[in-house]
């Protein structure tokens, strides 16, 4: 909405400043404690200089009363020395905008021309590549006039989700002192960034590496990760397994500071890892299991940086890899507690049919691929063991007695399963360790 | 400027036995009999009268007027003094160079001539050595022992590198000056003056590595010195207040919050803050949780109240124009500003007129 392309010079020019929150100042500043400058350091060794001198120091105190310099030399409270007075301080650059903050803004239109201008209708929009948001517009109901030397100021918000150019266009339509009606456009630009990036690893766990590409450090508010409907996420802490020692309970400190520290990604480029533990959901039915869905989940992030500004992001559906599920899966269930060396022991196995389709029957035994040196636990007596036709998803307990012929820890290992009918073998997985003990 | 040659420009004709008793014969301008008190046995100290203002002046030659100075931000002042002083050989003793040594590095510092207080202290020997030393000198300080380094001396050597843009020595120093301060924690134990003194000085060590840590946003390390300070003292409201601050800079605004509930809690009788300053604290905590809410009228109110109960409260002051602009009210942030300029202005030119009448 142009009125021409020559309008002379405008009555009116919008200003911007970036509303993030504020920080606090920290300027550490030079203050002395009066002991430390008066006399050295190990005057006060004894007592009577030590009472000298502090009869000196509250004489000379006593007499210096009027505000004065001496409250900024001086210390007058111990942690003087930090600098941090709780003075706020205004955003003091545009700095950096990324995807899932919060874009905030004050603008400031004034009339730096000589008359009053009237009927003012203002806008505020941002645009991207793709789409165009209005902030703010007037024109329902104009400011009346701006006086000379006058300000119409207002802030406006916008949730950042796109990367890339963002243009903020300011306008103005409004009449001139000669009652001309102008138009003003102004454009400021800036460009949205990538704050994180999330690669993750998995086999039947979840790594999580967040990094942090933005300038200031992110404190992790909320890292949550959704899992899709067949599984259930643990969340797996290092505190679990090594306790914080950075802070034991301690009375004097009564719990102000918890023992977890809180998460902060360092700026440009720091990380942080988080591991979580999928298991399949115990609503789910074997088939969807067996199926093996590759989506895992995605994650729910959210930051703050100074003084809380806070930030959010989504990511897409993360894709596990395509699981390969064992047709037949034996393992070994339990063992005595007590296994002796020489000395034959019971030890319960488990063979599961994860197959929708009947197989076996089975002839359990030791894989013979070794060399003709024993296995430090063999099967005791019949070398062979045979287990019946199992239906789809069943599975069949049995007992198996081993021996073992060496001290210490030692695995049940080698323990294989023949389909007699499809002619395959499947291994014992996992091995088990056990500790083989003297008599 | 050697402390341990007695020919050196400034300790002409030491005479070990002559100059304990005979100060007047080197010193043309100004005998200072009460000199002598310093280095008689310190159990034989009379009682001086609590009104007199030249008494730091038994400690060192003049003292008094070099504090009276310093707490009035007269440092050109204080450098001409220190110059006069040595030109005309007025400062007899080892521990007198050094306490004026020491007021020129911080009179160099104040006035931004860093690179001449580096200069000043690359004279120096090696702090730890036996020239600083009071037994070293028993006709000077009979029965006395230890080092007569003022320790704002060594914190001065640690700050300078700092202020020159070396960051990192001046941290390395530091940290240094921390051990330094702990080993002597450990020695004096027994001796209980003096081992609060040298926690004092932990504390102040402390806190200076704090406020450089934090100013570059070093979250980790900072959380760690501030948590050990609120080991050494837990109750101190000013103290636990700032590490609010610091986790609310960082973003953790529920820990925030939990930490100004507990200041709130404290009741004040450590005594290191009047009623009004703590009542003043707490009020600028919560208007914190309320900026952090983007509630800047509730801000603002909270702000109003600690300026009402002491005007000279300049962090509420500052702070509440703040919000006023985040809340769009720019003229008022500015007219609010403006008024308070105004005032403080006001009270300064009737303290000037004070002082001459």
């Amino acid at each position: 909405m142009s009125t021409g392309a020559t309008q002379g010079p405008h009555s009116l020019a919008f200003r911007v400043m970036r509303l993030c929150k504020p920080s606090f100042h920290v300027d550490p500043p030079l203050r002395i404690d009066p002991f430390d400058l008066l006399s050295g350091e190990d005057f006060s060794d004894d007592p009577a200089s030590a009472s000298l001198l502090r009869r000196h120091v509250s004489s000379a105190d006593a007499l210096d009363s009027d505000l004065s310099y001496r409250n900024r030399f001086l210390i007058n409270h111990p942690t003087d020395p930090i600098g941090l007075s709780g003075l706020l301080l205004l955003p003091q650059s545009f700095g950096a905008i990324y995807l899932g903050e919060t874009f905030c803004s004050y603008i400031s239109v004034n009339n730096s021309s000589t008359s009053q201008v009237r009927d003012v209708t203002i806008k505020a929009e941002i645009q991207t590549e793709r789409q165009r948001i209005l902030l703010l517009d007037t024109s329902k109901s104009p400011v009346e006039s701006i006086r000379t030397g006058g300000r119409y100021d207002f802030i406006v918000e916008h949730d950042v989700k796109e990367l890339g150019a963002h243009t903020l266009v300011c306008s103005a339509l409004y009449n001139d002192a000669d009652g001309e009606r102008k138009y003003l456009p102004q454009f400021f630009k800036f460009v949205v960034a990538n704050p994180l990036s999330v690669r993750t690893k998995e086999t039947t766990f979840l790594e999580a590496c967040i990094e942090n590409h933005t300038k200031s450090n992110l404190f992790m508010d909320q890292v949550d990760f959704e899992p899709a409907k067949q599984w259930s996420a643990l969340r797996l802490h290092d505190d679990d397994l090594h306790p914080s020692s950075l802070v034991p309970p301690t009375s004097d400190l009564g719990g102000i500071i918890p023992p977890n520290p809180p998460v902060i990604i360092r700026s440009g480029g720091g990380i942080h890892n988080y591991l979580y533990k999928l298991v399949p959901s115990s609503d789910v039915s074997a088939q969807t299991k067996f199926q093996g869905s590759s989506i895992l989940g995605k994650f729910q992030i959210t930051w703050r940086t100074n003084l809380g500004e806070p930030g959010r992001l989504q990511t897409q559906q993360i894709l596990g890899a395509p699981v390969s599920r064992k047709e037949i899966n034996i393992r070994v269930v339990e063992v005595p507690t007590a296994i002796h060396l020489n000395r034959p022991f019971s030890a319960s196995l488990n063979l599961t049919n994860q197959t929708d389709r009947q197989l076996g029957p089975f002839e359990v035994s030791l894989s013979q691929d070794e060399s003709q040196m024993g296995k430090p636990v063999a099967i005791n007596g019949l070398q062979k063991l045979m287990l019946p036709r199992l239906e789809a998803f069943g599975s069949n307990d049995f007992q198996l007695n081993l021996i073992a012929s060496k001290l210490g820890v030692q695995k049940i290992a080698g323990i294989t399963a023949w389909d007699t009918r499809e002619k395959k073998t499947y291994e014992l997985v996992p091995e088990m360790e056990i500790f083989v003990e003297s008599d | 400027m050697d402390p341990t040659s007695p020919e050196s420009e400034t300790r002409p004709e030491i005479n070990p036995s002559s100059a304990a008793t005979n100060p007047a014969a080197v010193q043309p301008i100004k005998a200072t009999p009460e000199a002598t008190a310093f280095e008689s046995t310190p159990s034989s100290f009379a009682d001086p009268p609590p009104e007199r203002s030249n008494s730091l002046d038994e400690l060192t030659h003049d003292l008094s007027s070099l504090h009276d100075l310093s707490t009035r931000g007269q440092w050109e002042a204080i450098l001409d003094k220190i110059s006069q002083s040595r030109a005309l050989f007025l400062l007899t003793k080892p521990h007198e160079h050094l306490t004026y040594l020491t007021y020129q590095v911080i009179a160099l510092t104040k006035l931004r001539r860093s690179d001449e207080a580096s200069h000043e202290l690359n004279s120096l020997h090696d702090f730890d050595g036996e020239h600083y030393r009071y037994e070293s000198f028993p006709e000077i300080y009979p029965d006395r022992k230890g080092s007569m380094v003022p320790f704002s001396l060594r914190w001065m050597y640690a700050l300078v590198p700092t202020r020159l843009g070396n960051r990192q020595e001046g941290l390395d120093r530091l940290y240094t000056l921390l051990d330094f301060v702990r080993e002597r924690i450990k020695e004096k134990e027994g001796n209980d003056d003096s081992v609060e003194l040298w926690k004092k000085r932990e504390i102040f060590v402390m806190s200076c590595l704090l406020g450089f840590h934090l100013g570059h946003k070093e979250f980790g390390v900072s959380l760690e010195l501030i948590k050990e300070l609120i080991k050494r003292d837990p109750l101190d409201p000013v103290l636990v207040s700032k590490l609010g601050s610091v986790q609310m800079q960082f973003g953790d605004i529920e820990g925030a919050k939990a930490t100004f509930d507990r200041v709130e809690k404290m009741s004040n009788h450590n005594g290191l803050v009047s009623e009004t300053q703590f009542k003043n604290l707490v009020g600028r905590n919560k208007a914190l949780v309320h900026v952090v809410a983007k509630d800047y009228a509730a801000a603002v109110r909270e702000y109003e109240e600690c300026i009402e109960r002491d005007n000279s409260d300049v962090v509420a002051v500052n702070n509440k124009a703040l919000c006023l602009m985040y809340s769009r009210d720019l003229s008022d942030a500015i007219k609010s500003m403006k008024s308070v300029l105004r005032e403080i202005t006001l009270m300064l030119s009737r303290l000037t007129t004070r002082r001459f009448v």
